[in-house]
């Protein structure tokens, strides 16, 4: 649970419409906003509010408690609190916090859930490589 | 060269918990260990909790917790009517897996398909189920025509006795 402080430390400040390969952007949303569609994207996301579609981002995505998620959702870390509803990869870990609700297959190379998580879905663990992983 | 005793060794970290219930009774629940050493192929079920640390293949069934633990490897289905928990070391392979509250540590190994909450348990629960459904088996329209043919021969019989 103290890993997930360490992300959201992160999530200071990225107002620069584009930045360098080097620095990690983020893409940030808030309680009240809502994404529909399909997003790729370079970098993390931290998702609130209302997602609807697909997600897919070459660094973590991190779902906010009380978020409300009807996406597919691929990632290298992917942190849930809130409720999502969709197959979920990440290409790293996956973590369940005590208040997430995800109902979906996932994949996953590492996988952590918490007491309180629900989980209703498929697993699997290990070999994705068939998917396009990076973009 | 004294100590040749091949279960000695083995026997000393079981912890003895169902030894705990002699005293309090039947409040106490009870617990099944599987040590690292042991190894079940085939179909558990256990009124009350369940901890493995050793090799599993098959159905395992708990009305309470079940626990994966040290380096356990379990493959097939798992039922827990209330918590299972995977430890880090542990891995669970291939099976359905039902149960109310689920945790998996980091660095367990999992897959299989997984349904969670109270109806996922209700639906796998063979003992509890209610035999609600089968009214057809019940015969009555041939008794009522028996029983006038009963009382037809009673009172001639009655008769004969009585003269």
């Amino acid at each position: 649970m103290d890993v997930q402080e360490a992300v959201a430390e992160g999530t200071a400040s990225v107002d620069n419409g584009e930045v360098k390969h080097d620095a990690r952007k983020q893409f940030q949303m808030g309680p009240g906003d809502i994404l529909e569609g399909k997003l790729i994207y370079d970098g993390s996301i931290r998702a609130d509010g209302r997602v609807e579609g697909e997600v897919r981002v070459t660094g973590n995505i991190d779902v906010a408690n009380g978020a409300n998620i009807k996406a597919l959702l691929e990632g290298a870390n992917v942190t849930l609190k809130g409720q999502v509803e969709g197959a979920v990869t990440a290409r790293d870990k996956l973590t369940l916090g005590r208040n997430a609700r995800l109902s979906g297959d996932i994949t996953v190379r590492r996988l952590q859930i918490d007491d309180g998580a629900t989980l209703n879905g498929h697993v699997r663990m290990g070999d994705f490589e068939h998917q396009a992983s990076g973009q | 060269m004294s100590t040749r005793r091949p279960g000695s060794r083995l026997q000393t970290p079981t912890p003895a918990e169902p030894k705990a219930n002699g005293s309090d009774g039947q409040q106490q629940r009870n617990s099944v260990y599987l040590g690292p050493n042991d190894r079940l192929v085939g179909q558990l079920f256990i009124e009350g909790d369940l901890r493995v640390s050793g090799k599993v293949e098959g159905q395992l069934e708990a009305t309470g917790d079940i626990e994966i633990a040290g380096a356990g490897t379990v493959s097939g289905t798992v039922t827990a009517y209330n918590r299972l928990v995977v430890g880090g070391g542990a891995s669970l392979i291939g099976g359905d897996v039902r149960v109310a509250r689920l945790q998996i540590d980091d660095g367990a190994t999992f897959s299989g398909h997984v349904s969670m909450g109270k109806a996922a348990i209700e639906a796998s629960r063979p003992v509890m189920a209610e035999p609600a459904p089968p009214p057809a088996p019940e015969p009555e329209p041939t008794p009522v025509e028996v029983t006038p043919v009963v009382i037809d021969t009673e009172p001639a019989a009655k008769k004969g006795r009585r003269r």
